[in-house]
C-alpha cells in the first residue's frame, strides 16, 4: 500500500469507527424504517380519506326504469374493464321527473350527495352536467348512454362476445421494462446518494470545530484526508445499503410475482453485470458529489453555516436526478449524451444506460472519466480548503500540471 | 554543514490579505537540540513554524527539514503539538495516541501498546481507557504530546507546549522533553514564557514584528545586555556615591547600576583608594527575559521607525 494509501485508510477507519460504534448511527440505520412507517400510516390514512371520499361520489342517470335497468347491467359490464383505484364512481338512477335539466342541478347543490356527473334527456343526445375536471367521468357517462342504446337497438342485454382469457408469461425483458429498470436504478441511487452523499457536508466540521484539523493538516496531505473521510463515510453507507439490501431482497421473495416482474425488467447487460455496474456507478456518484459537498461545507465556518448549505446542496441532487431521469426516458436524446458525460450526472445516467444497452465498453470509459473527476474534485476541494480555511499561498493546480506547463 | 541541521530556513516570507506575517525570517536548528523561537504574540512564531511543517506554503524562501525541501516527505519523522489542542473527545486515550502515530506511519497496534506504556511512564497510567472528553486540560495536553513523541520522531515540534498547564504538568512536560533530546531528537518549541526557555533551550531564536532579531544560545542572548551591579556601601558613607557611574539608582540598602564597559575592578580600586568600604556587592547576568524585553522594544522601535 502507498503512503498515500496508508494515510487516507488511517483517517477512513477513524471515521467510520467513529460514525457507526455510536447510539446516533442506530438511529440512522433505522430512519427509513420510521420513514416507511409515516409513510405507510399517512397512506393508510390518504388511501382511507379517499375510499371514503369515492364512497360517497356518484355518477348519476336521470332516465326512466326500463333504461335504468339495462344501463346498469352495461356499467357493471364496463366496470369490470378498469382497476379499482381508477373506477368511476358508482351510478345511481333516478326518474327524471317533469323539468330533468332543474333536477340535474339540484342534485349538483344538493349536500346529501356527492355528484360527479348527470345525464338527462334522450339517450341519443344526452346532457351530461358535470362538475370542475370531470370531463373524464362525463365521458364515461356519455359511453355508457351509448352502449345502452346500441344494446337497446340490438334487442339484447348480455355480451355478444365470450373470450377465454389465458395468461402467457414472456421469457424475456420488453423495451419498456428495461426503461423501467434503468429509470429505477437513477431513482435509488438518487436517494441513496442524497441520503447518504449528503451527510459529507458537514464531515470536516468536527475536524475544525476540535482543532484536529492542525494535527491532521501537519501529518498528511489533506487530499488524503479529504478521501480518507468520503471512504470512511463511503463504509457507512454500504454498512446501510447492506442492512437495507438485504432486508429488501427478502420482502421482495416474499411478494407475489416478484420473479415475473424481476424478468420483465431484466436488464440488457444482465442481471449480475448491472448490479456491479450499479455499485460502481454508485461508489463513483458518492465520491463525486461527497467530493463537492465535503469541499463546499469545509469551506464553512460554523454549523449554521452548514445548514444553510444544505438547501443548495439538496438542489444540486435534485439537478443531476432530473438530468439523469431525462436521459433514462430518452436515451437516446442529446440530453441522454449530455447527462453521460457531465461529471457529476454521469453516473446516474450510465447506471439507467446499463439497464437498457448491451456494451460493457462505454461503462469501462464512464468509469475511468468519473474516477478522473473525483480525482479533480477531492485535489479542488482539498487545495480551496488550503487556501481558505488554512489560509496556505499554494496554487490550485497541481504540482504535476504546474511541472508540465513549465 | 547542512548535513548537521535538522532544519534550516532562509528567507521565508508569508502575507496574510497584505499584512506581512513573517518577514524574511532564518532559521538553522542544530540536530539534537533543543531549540527555541521566541517571540511576543502575534509575532509570527506559529505562522514560522506552520510553513517549516508544510501545513501552509511560504510565499517566498527556502526551507529544508530534515534534509528535505518538502516538509511533507519526512512527516513520519516529524512529530507536531500545535498551539490550538486537538483530540477526538470520544477517543480513549491510548487511542489517541495511537491514532497520531499511525498518521505518521506507525501501525495501530503498536501504537496501542506504545501509548499504554507512554502514558504509564508520565503518571497517567489509570487514563489509558479513559475518553478524552474525561480528562482534565492538563491531562489531555499530555495525552496529545505523547501522540506527537510515539512514532519516535526525529524532529518534535512544539507550538506553545506549556500553556495551560499547572507547575506540575509543566515540569513533567519539561522532563519528557529533555527526554526526547537525551533520545537524540531535535525539538523546535515556541514560547513566550521565557522561564521555560532558559531552562531547556539550547539555542534559540527571537522573532517580533514578524522579523528575525536574535539567534544564538540563551547565553548569547543574555550577553546583549550589560551586566548589572547593586552595590552597598558602608553605613553612613554617602560620598561613595560620587564614585559610582552616571546611571546608578538608589535601591534599597544600596544601588543598582550598569557595569561599566571597562568592568568593576577599575571602580572597585578607586573606591578602595579613597577609603571607602564596601558592604556588599553582587553583580548579575541580565536574565532572558530582560534581554527579551531588550531585543522586543528595539524591535518595535526600529519598526516604528521605518514605518515613518
Amino acid at each position: 500500500m502507498t503512503k498515500f494509501m496508508r494515510q487516507t485508510v488511517v483517517i477512513a477507519r477513524r471515521d467510520f469507527i467513529a460514525i457507526v460504534f455510536t447510539p446516533t448511527f442506530l438511529i440512522f440505520l433505522l430512519a427509513p424504517l420510521l420513514m416507511i412507517g409515516f409513510g405507510a400510516v399517512g397512506g393508510m390514512g390518504a388511501a382511507r380519506m379517499a375510499e371514503g371520499g369515492a364512497d360517497r361520489s356518484r355518477i348519476v342517470a336521470l332516465v326512466e326504469p326500463a333504461t335504468a335497468a339495462r344501463m346498469a347491467q352495461i356499467d357493471g359490464r364496463m366496470r369490470a374493464i378498469y382497476r379499482r383505484a381508477e373506477m368511476p364512481p358508482a351510478l345511481e338512477s333516478r326518474a327524471p321527473g317533469r323539468d330533468p335539466a332543474a333536477a340535474a342541478r339540484a342534485l349538483f347543490e344538493d349536500d346529501r350527495i356527492e355528484v360527479a356527473a348527470v345525464l338527462y334527456g334522450p339517450l341519443d343526445h344526452p346532457t351530461i352536467l358535470h362538475g370542475p375536471k370531470g370531463e373524464r367521468t362525463a365521458a364515461y357517462l356519455g359511453e355508457l348512454a351509448e352502449q345502452t342504446l346500441l344494446a337497446a337497438r340490438a334487442g339484447a342485454g348480455d355480451p355478444v362476445s365470450q373470450p377465454i382469457l389465458s395468461e402467457y408469461r414472456r421469457s424475456s425483458a420488453t423495451d419498456t421494462g428495461r426503461q423501467a429498470a434503468g429509470f429505477g436504478a437513477v431513482f435509488v441511487m438518487f436517494f441513496l446518494t442524497l441520503l447518504l452523499a449528503g451527510q459529507s457536508v458537514g464531515m470536516l466540521a468536527e475536524e475544525r470545530a476540535n482543532k484536529v484539523i492542525e494535527i491532521l493538516a501537519a501529518a498528511v496531505p489533506l487530499e488524503a484526508v479529504f478521501l480518507g473521510k468520503l471512504l470512511g463515510m463511503y463504509g457507512v453507507a454500504i454498512l446501510f445499503i447492506t442492512f437495507w439490501g438485504t432486508l429488501m431482497s427478502q420482502a421482495l421473495a416474499f411478494m407475489p410475482d416478484s420473479g415475473q416482474t424481476l424478468i420483465a425488467i431484466a436488464p440488457a447487460i444482465g442481471t449480475p453485470a448491472f448490479l456491479a455496474l450499479f455499485l460502481a456507478y454508485f461508489t463513483l456518484a458518492f465520491l463525486l458529489l461527497g467530493a463537492v459537498f465535503l469541499g463546499v461545507g469545509a469551506q464553512a465556518s460554523s454549523m449554521r453555516e452548514i445548514q444553510m448549505l444544505s438547501l443548495p446542496i439538496t438542489m444540486f441532487q435534485v439537478g443531476m436526478f432530473a438530468l439523469a431521469s431525462a436521459a433514462a426516458n430518452n436515451p437516446d436524446a442529446t440530453i441522454a449524451t449530455i447527462a453521460r458525460v457531465f461529471p457529476f450526472s454521469s453516473p446516474f445516467a450510465m447506471a439507467a444506460r446499463a439497464a437498457t444497452d448491451h456494451g460493457l465498453a462505454p461503462h469501462m470509459l464512464a468509469l475511468a472519466w468519473q474516477l478522473i473527476w473525483v480525482g479533480i474534485t477531492i485535489t479542488l476541494s482539498s487545495r480551496l480548503f488550503r487556501r481558505g480555511v488554512l489560509r496556505s499561498g499554494g496554487s490550485l493546480i497541481p504540482a504535476w500540471a504546474r511541472r508540465r506547463s513549465a | 554543514m547542512t548535513h548537521s541541521l535538522a532544519i534550516k530556513a532562509t528567507g521565508l516570507v508569508k502575507d496574510f490579505g497584505g499584512r506581512r506575517a513573517v518577514d524574511h525570517v532564518d532559521m538553522a536548528v542544530p540536530a539534537g537540540t533543543i531549540y527555541g523561537v521566541l517571540g511576543p504574540n502575534g509575532a509570527g512564531k506559529t505562522t514560522t513554524l506552520r510553513m517549516l511543517l508544510g501545513i501552509i506554503d511560504p510565499d517566498a524562501g527556502e526551507r529544508l527539514v530534515l534534509g528535505h525541501t518538502a516538509p511533507r516527505a519526512v512527516s513520519a519523522r516529524v512529530g507536531y503539538l500545535p498551539e490550538e489542542r486537538g483530540l477526538y473527545p470520544a477517543m480513549k486515550a491510548r487511542d489517541a495516541i495511537a491514532f497520531m502515530g499511525a498518521l505518521r506511519g506507525l501501525s495501530w497496534a503498536t501504537g496501542r501498546v506504545r501509548g499504554a506504556e507512554m502514558l504509564e511512564a508520565a503518571g497517567l497510567g489509570h487514563a489509558v481507557d479513559q475518553k478524552i472528553r474525561k480528562l482534565s486540560k492538563g491531562m489531555a495536553q499530555l495525552v496529545q504530546l505523547l501522540g506527537s513523541m510515539v512514532h519516535r520522531p526525529d524532529l518534535l515540534v512544539l507550538d506553545e507546549p506549556f500553556s495551560g498547564l499547572d507547575p506540575v504538568n509543566q515540569e513533567r512536560l519539561e522532563t519528557l522533553i529533555r527526554g526526547e533530546r537525551d533520545r537524540g531528537a531535535t525539538i523546535l518549541f515556541s514560547t513566550h514564557v521565557m522561564g521555560h526557555a532558559q531552562r531547556l533551550c539550547d539555542r534559540l531564536t527571537i522573532i517580533a514584528g514578524g522579523r528575525h532579531r536574535f539567534e544564538g544560545t540563551v547565553m548569547d542572548a543574555r550577553a546583549t545586555l550589560p551586566m548589572r551591579a547593586h552595590f552597598v556601601p558602608r553605613p553612613g558613607d554617602e560620598a561613595v556615591r560620587a564614585l559610582l557611574p552616571p546611571g546608578a539608582a538608589a535601591a534599597g540598602d544600596g544601588f543598582d547600576f550598569t557595569v561599566p564597559e571597562e568592568g568593576i575592578e577599575p571602580l572597585l580600586v578607586r573606591m578602595i583608594g579613597q577609603g571607602h568600604g564596601i558592604a556588599g556587592l553582587s553583580i548579575e547576568r541580565p536574565s532572558l527575559h530582560d534581554a527579551f524585553v531588550r531585543l522586543v522594544n528595539a524591535a518595535d522601535a526600529d519598526d516604528r521607525e521605518t514605518a515613518k
